[in-house]
Parts: structure tokens; C-alpha cells; sequence
């Protein structure tokens, strides 16, 4: 049995007890540690820490080993139980539907333990969570790849009056350009996107494009290792957000659509 | 000795009209070092008595001990011409001084990119044909590409001494061997039509061939007869020069002039006539030592001797007799001046081969007009040692502008894109020098129409560059110079001390500098690799990179081997499809070979990454067939973004395409130059990308998820449509009397080579071989080919074409496997090769 469980957002202890019930079971316990990171698993110990809570010991699981090695756990799922945790939820904001799959398709039974996500936690500055449009993910620049695709989509949900999540792209143990080309394993530092770094390339993509979807006066809202004790959400215009220091990551960013008079009320609490 | 300074030199550089940029060109040992010494000579440098021994452009030991030339080496003389001699000079100029950039280069094939870093900074040339070897196969590949260039010829049939001395040939023959070289030359140069260089082909009788003996120093142009014997006939000096050349007969008998040879025993062609005939004679009497003959004859010529050299014997009287009568540079000096462009003139119709950018801003006007007011242009064509070892001068051209000590530039090296930062530099010019032979002279500033050499630059230039002023930001560079040998062979080099390694590494990047074509590298198996044009270029760059670069550390070096190229023979038998890590992205692609004679237009640059699509599309529709509108969906040319394979977009509908299309350009550019078979280049491939399947977020199709995908899909692609070897194949000129000719295909045939042309020199006992020969055998063909014809064939190879191998890499056993497992295990790969299954991803 192949156990997907989602660990929630904040700290170790956000686990379910249903989840901790099924890691205690499991002989073997992967990590998925590449499209989100638990707060606490930036210091060095961090995940000691969760291997004595759960009381098992845990692998590391890169990008290579889940995109490209996957069968191997599988394989392992087959004869016993294994536990896969993520970060937030399963099919939250990141797509673990790839490794259900090929589990399915080899045979291997799956049970989904749900945990709460950035795609719901985001609730928490007030605005419904009903009046949310397409997600965008913000990725980094660099000097000959800018995507700007995002920008059509903030369009179409700023149409609709919907506000537009945005998750701000990190990168852990990614590949290096020249690494990637010629199939040889070389990895960048980490980078985290900070909702400064997020508004600034939001806002050359609005001045190259010019369609005024967006501009210096548009609120967000910006957030700060949402869900745990010492998280933080800013509320303002985009000209304002730039000069907040929001501290560690990891960072998401909202942009305000029309809003409901409650919605308003909340929003001002976290403003400037 | 001198007879100019540094500072007459500068005044008279901003006399646009009055100079002339030029290269000398030639097969190897067609003697061009030698008559520029004579060119030298009289501009003051060496002593005219020496003049033909001392090779003064041949700066280097080991081309003195070799006696060829192997660098390129410029001077700037400067002559004071005569009004007399200057009477029927149509064009622009300003007074009697002229200043004459000369730039010597090698003629052995190997060397060809010093030829080729030599013609860019030159407007015209002079051309040096062997009068008894005739047109060689360098002659012709330089000639051709000078034309490209649109650098105008004039021709000096040299070596005319062995005509009188060493095979004492009589008039006729002597006149019909000579049309025979001029026409040879004429055939080449008669296929560069060009409206705006006009017509090209060089001819006797307006003078723009020349007769020469470099090794006794004199020369003449029919200008020089015709000024003789205008007066004597009562004719005016153009109409003589007709009647000495080409079907004109006189006979003193009679005193008529003809247009057959009336068959008498007086009548003579007018060549032969007025000019062979009385040089013969002079000769011979000079050789014989008839001195009381002698002296009235130069007398009547008009020839005065000083009373020492009067004591002269035999060959040394010879000399000094012709030399006083017909100097070299004189003749030489005439022909340039009268019929070689200013650049003034010449910068009008080059501009276009030579700007990158719009041919109508300020810097395309400024090099059209040649205006030192202009922006600055300069191009830097090659990088120079300097005496203080690891040091470079910067020598180069300025097109438009001045250049001066102290300046800031920018600096465009070959790979900067306008508009982007990528190989781009601001730096100050510490000095401005010019050149005179083996002595450099500091000079304030140089305007355009010059050659000069910069000091402070070489941190910051690899092998070539453009520099503008430091403002500029909107100048697009100077195109990049194409090379007319590519480097197929290498060597891999490590030094007998371990200790060296850093001068080694030190070492090679100079060695890369110094030598406009040479490439060193890293393989992974962490060898350091020098890939030259052949056997003897290489040879040079060891000993260069030995003696100059390392100060003496000893070097040990493999044994050369050769580039191979991957390509494919058919269409992929199937679209094949790869997965991104993620799964969420699938791209499919089919290989085909390119058209015949695709690749070799875009090595030429016919096409290429920088060209006006309407054009590019113009060309690949009429000359290879393609569909207007494909043409126009080229995403890139690799490796090294300007290489014989391309991607193409072929699908339809696709949305966000272009977000992953530079992820996919730089997967083909490293898998392009690392085939699936042995991670040699490949060349001639086409890619088309036939559908793609793509995750609606961008952050989960960036270059992370994308570009190994695109990697795999191209070998994937490769693999399936059939993968060939291409090996890189020789043509081999050799030059051998009949009776070496067994030992020659005998040899040949050994070494895998057929012989596709033999003909019979008119007129000599010799024969010209011409044949293919693949490179990997040409190791220690010289000295094969010399031990089987005791020593009286010489090869000269230069690299011709690629050819692909019959047998099929895949299939083991055959002999392309064996090849192929042979250089992945030089360059330290996994034995085996990556099966088709590891790259491809099945529904």
C-alpha cells in the first residue's frame, strides 16, 4: 500500500493523526522536498525532528528520485506499506497525480491522506476563497527565459472580478542550464522567490505587455510561511508591498479582485 | 638605414587616397616573402643588396630554418612616388606620398586562416603564381576567397629568372606558358562577377600583371616597355601596351606590325620581341661576363652603374644590372598604386560584406565613406605576441573613425548580440602602434583606412573583435570572419611534470589567442585537446605552445586523431516522443538529412542565424526546394548557434510554444555538438518538432522540465533515422615527374585515396595529381609518399569535404561501430552506446 500524506503547512505537529496512525505503520517513509518546503525543514535538524515525532526514520526524496526513479518506491509500496509525505496537500497546489498513476497502473493500492494546502490557507486574509480565479505560478527569470503567459490569466480572472493566487517559484537542487543540457547532474544554490522579487517581475510583464490588467496601485496581499506561528500577511498596493521585508520564505502572493464589503473589513487589518 | 619616421608614417595616414591596403597571396613557395622584401627594400627598411635573402617578414627562427612563411605579418611602408611616374593616374589623390599596408601571409594550406584574418583588414591583392608551376590548389583557394571578401587581384607572374637561367625556354614558349598561368587565374576570377567590384580578370596589357624574378629583385609591366618604345613607334603608351601582348607580331625586316605571324624567320610576336628577347640578352651577357659588350647596351637603356658594382662577376652583375634596370618595386609599387583601390574607394562597395547591422545608419555611412569624423569602427583580425611573453597586440583595421592611445571602447567580441550584455566590454586603449616589420612605433591616434596594432586590449579579446567608441551602444559588430579549413585534426597535450599543469592550462589560452583558428579544449576525461588544420599546423602550434607560452616545460603529446561528424541518412521512421521529468510535457520530433549542399551554404554563411529572413527563405525556396513558409519557422542553427543542423517548428496551434522554444534551442545546441553516437558534432540534421503536449503552468514546463526532454527527443530522433559517420576527406595536390607517378598510387591506394584528375603540366616533364584522401590516413603520408618516389612528390593537403561512412554505427561489428566505440573510449564515455529505449518515452 502506497500512502500519499499530506503534512499541512505549518510545523511538524500539523500532521492528521490519521496520517501519523499510517507513517507508524509504514516500514519505509519518503519526503518529497523539491516543490515546497516545511518551514522547519530550513534548519539543520529539521527533519530529525520529524523522524522522532513519527518514529521513523525518513528519506530525502529530490526531483530526480520522484520524477525520475519513482519505480523504485513503487516497487517497494507493492510488498509493504511505504509512506510518501508532501508538503500542504497532496493534490493541493503541487501535482503528485504523475506517481498515482504509475502505482495504479503497476498495481499498487494508493490511500490519500489530505492535510490543509496554500490553495486553501490563503483564506486567511478575508477574501472568500469562493471568489478565486485560475492559480499562476511565478517563475523565476533569468536572462533568456521569461515566461509571461501568467500575465493572460491574471487578465481573464481580474475580467471576472477574481482574485489570483500566486505561487512564487522555488528551487531546490535544481539542475544547472549547461547540467540540463548535456544530461550531467550539477545543481544550483537554492532560491526561494520573495513577494518583492514576484511584484517586480509582475510589473515589467504589465509595462512590456501594456494591457493595464495591473499596475503600481493594485492591492495584494502578501504572505509569509503561511500556517506557521510566526507567519505574516501584508496588505497594499503592489508599490507598497515592494518596500516590506517579509522575512523568510516561503512566500505567496494574492492580487486583489473586486471585492465584498467583508472581504474589505478583514483586508483591513492587515493593511499598511 | 630607415629612410621614413614613425611621424611621416602618421601624416600621410590621413591621405585616404593615397593608401593602399593590401595582402600578398600564393601557393607555398611561389616566393612571396621574397619579393616583399624587395617591396621593403625600397621603401628603406633592408639594405638593397641583401634584398632577396633576408626574408624580413619572416619574423619567426623557425620560419627562416623552414624557409616558409607561417604568421602573417603587416608593415606599413611608405614611397614618394615621381609625377613622372604618377603622369596617367586617373583616380583621387593628394600629392606624391602614398603609404602602402602590407600584409604578408603563408602559403601552405594549413595556414590558411592567417590568409583569411589577412584579407579582411586589406582591400587589395597581389597575387604570386610560380610562372612554371602555374595556378596551385592554395593560389585558387585564397584567390576565392579574397574575391568573396571583394578584394580586387593583380597578378605578378614570379620565378621568371628559372625561365632564363635554369630552363632557358625561347620567347614563344616562354610567352605561351605565361598566358597559360594568366588565364588559369583569369578562370577563377572570372566566376566572382560582381557589378559593384567590376570586372576582375587581370590582363598584360592594361597592366594589371606584373613579370617577376623576387629572388634577383626585379620585375616589369608591359608600362614599363610601352613607356620604352612609345616614342620610337610614334605611338601613345596604351596602344604600345596592346601591341606587346597577345596575337601582335612585328618584323624588324619589314617595320610592320601584324596580327599572324607572317611566317619569316624575323618576325616575332611583340612580347617576345621588345620584351623577353632583350632581357634574355642582357642576362646572358651579364652570366657570361661579356663586359665590354655590356655597357653600351645599358648605356642605350639608359642604366648607370656605380664604379664598385661595375666590378661585379657573373650572377652578382646579373643582379645588380637587372635590379638598376627594372626594380622590383618600382613595377610592383606602379601596378598597386594605379590599379589597387583606396580604401576610400574600396570601403564603398565592402561595407556590405562588412557590417552586420542596417546598411543605412551612421556606422554603415561612416565605413561607406571612409570618415575619420565617424563613428569609430575597427575590427581586430588577429592577436599578435608580443615581445614581453604572454602579452598580445591587438591588430586589426579601422573602417571609420580614429583610434587613439588612451581611448575608451567598446568592445563587440563574436558571440555579443546588440541590445545585450553577453561578450561586451568597455575598456581604455593604452597605446596605438604601428607596424614596421620586426620595429613597433607608438603613434597619438590612426584614422580610418589604416592597419593598426592596440595595446591593452588582449584581457578581453579571444581571437577577434569589433571596437567602437565607448558611446556607441547601437553599432552592431563587424561580421565574424569565416574560415575557409576547419580544424579535423588534434592532438591531446599533457606536460611531462605534473607540476606544469597550470602553465599548461596558462599556455593553451594564449596558444588560442595567438592563432585565429586553433581550438583547445577540455574532453571530459579532463585531456587537453589542440585541433589544428593538419599535420604541420599543429607541429606549430606544439612548438608554440612549447617555446613561447610555457617558457620550455615539456610537453607530451597523443597522436593526432580526427573530428568526426554524426549525421543521418533517411527520414526518422517514426515521430518519436519524449516525456519531461514531470510527465506533464511531451515533445515529439522526426530527424531527416538536410538537402544537398544545405550544410555547406550555411558553413559559408550564405545562411545563417543573422539573415534577413525574406532572404533566407528566398534562398532555401529557390536553391533547396523548401516551402516559402517552413523557411520562416527555423528556430535555430547549432552547434554553437551557427552550425550545419537547425531545428524547425512544424506544428500547428500550439500555445505557449514560445515559452519553451529557448529551452528547446538549448537542448539541440548541446546535443548538436555531443551526438547520441560519440558525442562528435553532428552536421546536416534537420530537426522538425512536430507536436508538443504542454502543462497549462509555466513552472512546470521551465528549462528544467524541457530542456533534457528536448536533448533526449533530438537523440531519439537521431537514432531513428538512420545515424551515418561523416569522416572529413583531404584534397591532395602533388606535383611529380612520370616516372614518381607508380609510387604515388601506389601510395594512394594504401592509404584509401583515389585519384580523380591527372594532367600533364604543358610544356614540363610534371604531372598534377589531384586526389581525395581521408584524413585519418594522411598521418605520415608526406613522408610515405617522399620514401616511395624518392623524394620527388610533394602533397599539399587541404580539407575538402565531409564523406560519409557506408557501414552503420549500430549494427556491431561493422567498422563505423568500431570507430565509434574507439572515440568514446579516448574521450573517456561509457563503453557502450545509449540505447534508443533510454531517450524515447512510449504511450
Amino acid at each position: 500500500m502506497l500512502y500519499i500524506i499530506g503534512l499541512g503547512l505549518g510545523d511538524d505537529k500539523d500532521i492528521t493523526l490519521k496520517g501519523l496512525e499510517a507513517v507508524k505503520k509504514c516500514s519505509k517513509v519518503y519526503m518529497e522536498a523539491y516543490t515546497s518546503l516545511l518551514s522547519f525543514g530550513l534548519s539543520p535538524n529539521g527533519l530529525s525532528n520529524l523522524e522522532n515525532l513519527y518514529g521513523r526514520s525518513i528519506t530525502l526524496a529530490d526531483r530526480e528520485m520522484v520524477e525520475e526513479k519513482a519505480d523504485e518506491i513503487l516497487n517497494e509500496a507493492k510488498a509493504s506499506d511505504v509512506a510518501f509525505l508532501v508538503v500542504g496537500d497532496p493534490f493541493g497546489a503541487t501535482t503528485h497525480t504523475d506517481i498515482v498513476v504509475r502505482a495504479k497502473k503497476l498495481g499498487v493500492d494508493v490511500k490519500v491522506i489530505h492535510n490543509a494546502s496554500v490553495m486553501n490557507a490563503v483564506g486567511v486574509c478575508g477574501l472568500q476563497l469562493y471568489h478565486y480565479g485560475e492559480t499562476v505560478s511565478i517563475p523565476f527569470f533569468t536572462e533568456t527565459w521569461r515566461p509571461d503567459s501568467f500575465y493572460e490569466k491574471i487578465r481573464e480572472n481580474r475580467k471576472l472580478g477574481l482574485h489570483t493566487l500566486c505561487l512564487l517559484d522555488i528551487r531546490v537542487k535544481e539542475p544547472t542550464i549547461e547540467s540540463l543540457c548535456r544530461g550531467k547532474k550539477q545543481y544550483e544554490p537554492p532560491r526561494f522567490m520573495t513577494v518583492n522579487t514576484a511584484i517586480e517581475q509582475l510589473l515589467e510583464v504589465e509595462e512590456a505587455r501594456g494591457e493595464f490588467v495591473y499596475g503600481e496601485n493594485t492591492i495584494c496581499v502578501g504572505f509569509a510561511r503561511l500556517g506557521s506561528e510566526d507567519q505574516k500577511v501584508v496588505a497594499g498596493s503592489m508599490k507598497q508591498l515592494l518596500t516590506v521585508d517579509f522575512g523568510a520564505p516561503l512566500h505567496c502572493l494574492v492580487i486583489v479582485g473586486k471585492t465584498h464589503p467583508v472581504e474589505e473589513e478583514m483586508l483591513e487589518f492587515y493593511g499598511l | 638605414m630607415v629612410k621614413f619616421t614613425a611621424e611621416e608614417l602618421r601624416r600621410i595616414m590621413d591621405f585616404k587616397h593615397n593608401i593602399r591596403n593590401m595582402s600578398v597571396i600564393a601557393h607555398v613557395d611561389h616566393g612571396k616573402s621574397t619579393l616583399t622584401d624587395s617591396l621593403v627594400a625600397a621603401a628603406g627598411i633592408i639594405a638593397q643588396e641583401v634584398a632577396g635573402d633576408v626574408r624580413m617578414t619572416d619574423t619567426r627562427a623557425d620560419e627562416a630554418e623552414r624557409g616558409i612563411t607561417i604568421k602573417s605579418t603587416g608593415i606599413s611602408l611608405y614611397y614618394e612616388m615621381t609625377d613622372d611616374s604618377l603622369r596617367n593616374f586617373k583616380g583621387e589623390r593628394n600629392g606624391n606620398e602614398y603609404l602602402i599596408n602590407l600584409i604578408d601571409s603563408p602559403g601552405h594550406v594549413d595556414f590558411s586562416s592567417e590568409v583569411t584574418a589577412a584579407l579582411r583588414i586589406t582591400d587589395g591583392a597581389l597575387v604570386v603564381v610560380d610562372c612554371v608551376e602555374g595556378v596551385c590548389v592554395q593560389t585558387e583557394t585564397v584567390l576565392r576567397q579574397a574575391l568573396g571578401e571583394r578584394i580586387r587581384p593583380v597578378l605578378t607572374v614570379n620565378k621568371m629568372d628559372r625561365c632564363f637561367l635554369e630552363l632557358q625556354v625561347d620567347g614563344e614558349e616562354a610567352y605561351q606558358t605565361f598566358q597559360r598561368v594568366i588565364e588559369n587565374a583569369n578562370v577563377i576570377m572570372a566566376t566572382y562577377e560582381d557589378p559593384l567590384l567590376g570586372d576582375v580578370q587581370v590582363y598584360p596589357e592594361k597592366g594589371t600583371v606584373a613579370f617577376s624574378a623576387g629572388l634577383h629583385g626585379w620585375a616589369f609591366t608591359l608600362t614599363n616597355f610601352a613607356k620604352m618604345y612609345a616614342s620610337k613607334f610614334g605611338v601613345d603608351e596604351s596602344k604600345m601596351m596592346e601591341r606587346l601582348w597577345g596575337e601582335n607580331f612585328f618584323d624588324p625586316a619589314t617595320k610592320k606590325w601584324t596580327t599572324k605571324n607572317t611566317g619569316t624567320a624575323s618576325c616575332k610576336r611583340g612580347f617576345v620581341q621588345f620584351c623577353y628577347e632583350p632581357i634574355k640578352q642582357i642576362i646572358n651577357t651579364c652570366m657570361n661576363d661579356q663586359k665590354d659588350k655590356l655597357w653600351p647596351m645599358l648605356q642605350k637603356l639608359g642604366v648607370t652603374m656605380k664604379s664598385d658594382e661595375k666590378d661585379l662577376m657573373g650572377k652578382a652583375l646579373m643582379k645588380r644590372v637587372m635590379q638598376t634596370w627594372l626594380p622590383a618595386s618600382t613595377a610592383l609599387l606602379e601596378m598597386m598604386i594605379y590599379h589597387l583601390p583606396s580604401p576610400s574607394t574600396a570601403q564603398k562597395y565592402r561595407v556590405e560584406n562588412l557590417y552586420e547591422g542596417p546598411l543605412d545608419d551612421a556606422y554603415a555611412n561612416a565605413i561607406r565613406n571612409c570618415d575619420p569624423e565617424g563613428p569609430l569602427m575597427l575590427y581586430v583580425s588577429k592577436m599578435i605576441p608580443a615581445s614581453d611573453k604572454g602579452r598580445f597586440f591587438a591588430f586589426g583595421r579601422v573602417f571609420a573613425g580614429k583610434v587613439s592611445t588612451g581611448m575608451k571602447v567598446r568592445i563587440m567580441g563574436p558571440n555579443y548580440v546588440p541590445g545585450e550584455k553577453k561578450d561586451l566590454y568597455v575598456k581604455n586603449i593604452q597605446r596605438t602602434v604601428i607596424w614596421m616589420g620586426k620595429r613597433q612605433e607608438t603613434v597619438e591616434d590612426v584614422p580610418c583606412g589604416n592597419t593598426v596594432a592596440m595595446v591593452g586590449l588582449d584581457q578581453f579579446i579571444t581571437k577577434n573583435a569589433t571596437l567602437t567608441n565607448e558611446k556607441e551602444v547601437d553599432a552592431h559588430p563587424i561580421r565574424a570572419m569565416k574560415f575557409s579549413v576547419s580544424p579535423v585534426v588534434r592532438v591531446a597535450v599533457q606536460c611531462k611534470v605534473a607540476s606544469d599543469l597550470p602553465k599548461l592550462v596558462e599556455g593553451l589560452k594564449r596558444l588560442a589567442k595567438s592563432d585565429p583558428m586553433v581550438v583547445c579544449s577540455i574532453e571530459e576525461s579532463g585531456e587537453h585537446i589542440i585541433a589544428g588544420a593538419g599535420e604541420l599546423h599543429l607541429e606549430i602550434c606544439l612548438k608554440d605552445l612549447q617555446d613561447d607560452f610555457m617558457g620550455g616545460a615539456e610537453i607530451i603529446k597523443s597522436d593526432p586523431v580526427v573530428s568526426f561528424r554524426e549525421t543521418v541518412l533517411e527520414k526518422s521512421t517514426r515521430t518519436v516522443m519524449s516525456k519531461s521529468p514531470n510527465k506533464h510535457n511531451r515533445l515529439y520530433m522526426e530527424a531527416r538529412p538536410m538537402e544537398e549542399g544545405l550544410a555547406e551554404a550555411i558553413d559559408e554563411g550564405r545562411i545563417g542565424p543573422r539573415d534577413d529572413p525574406k532572404v533566407r527563405s528566398k534562398i532555401l525556396a529557390e536553391e533547396f526546394g523548401w516551402d516559402k513558409d517552413l523557411a520562416k519557422k527555423i528556430w535555430c542553427f547549432g552547434p554553437e548557434t551557427t552550425g550545419p543542423n537547425m531545428v524547425v517548428d512544424m506544428c500547428k496551434g500550439v500555445q505557449y510554444l514560445n515559452e519553451i522554444k529557448d529551452s528547446v534551442v538549448a537542448g539541440f545546441q548541446w546535443a548538436s555538438k555531443e551526438g547520441a553516437l560519440a558525442e562528435e558534432n553532428m552536421r546536416g540534421i534537420c530537426f522538425e518538432v512536430c507536436d508538443v503536449v504542454l502543462h497549462s503552468d509555466a513552472i512546470h514546463r521551465g528549462g528544467g522540465q524541457v530542456i533534457p526532454t528536448a536533448r533526449r527527443v533530438i537523440y531519439a530522433s537521431q537514432l531513428t533515422a538512420k545515424p551515418r559517420l561523416l569522416e572529413p576527406v583531404y584534397l591532395v595536390e602533388i606535383q611529380a615527374p612520370e616516372q614518381a607517378l607508380g609510387g604515388i598510387y601506389s601510395v594512394l591506394n594504401q592509404k584509401r585515396g583515389h585519384v580523380f584528375e591527372e594532367m600533364q603540366r604543358p610544356g614540363t616533364p610534371l604531372y598534377n595529381i589531384k586526389a581525395y584522401l581521408p584524413v585519418v590516413e594522411s598521418f605520415g603520408f608526406s613522408g610515405t609518399l617522399r620514401a616511395a618516389t624518392s623524394g620527388q612528390a610533394f602533397p599539399q593537403c587541404v580539407f575538402d569535404h565531409w564523406e560519409m561512412m557506408s557501414s552503420d554505427p549500430l549494427e556491431a561489428g561493422s567498422q563505423a561501430h568500431q570507430l565509434v566505440l574507439d572515440i568514446r573510449k579516448r574521450k573517456g564515455l561509457k563503453d557502450q552506446m545509449t540505447p534508443l529505449s533510454e531517450f524515447e518515452d512510449k504511450l
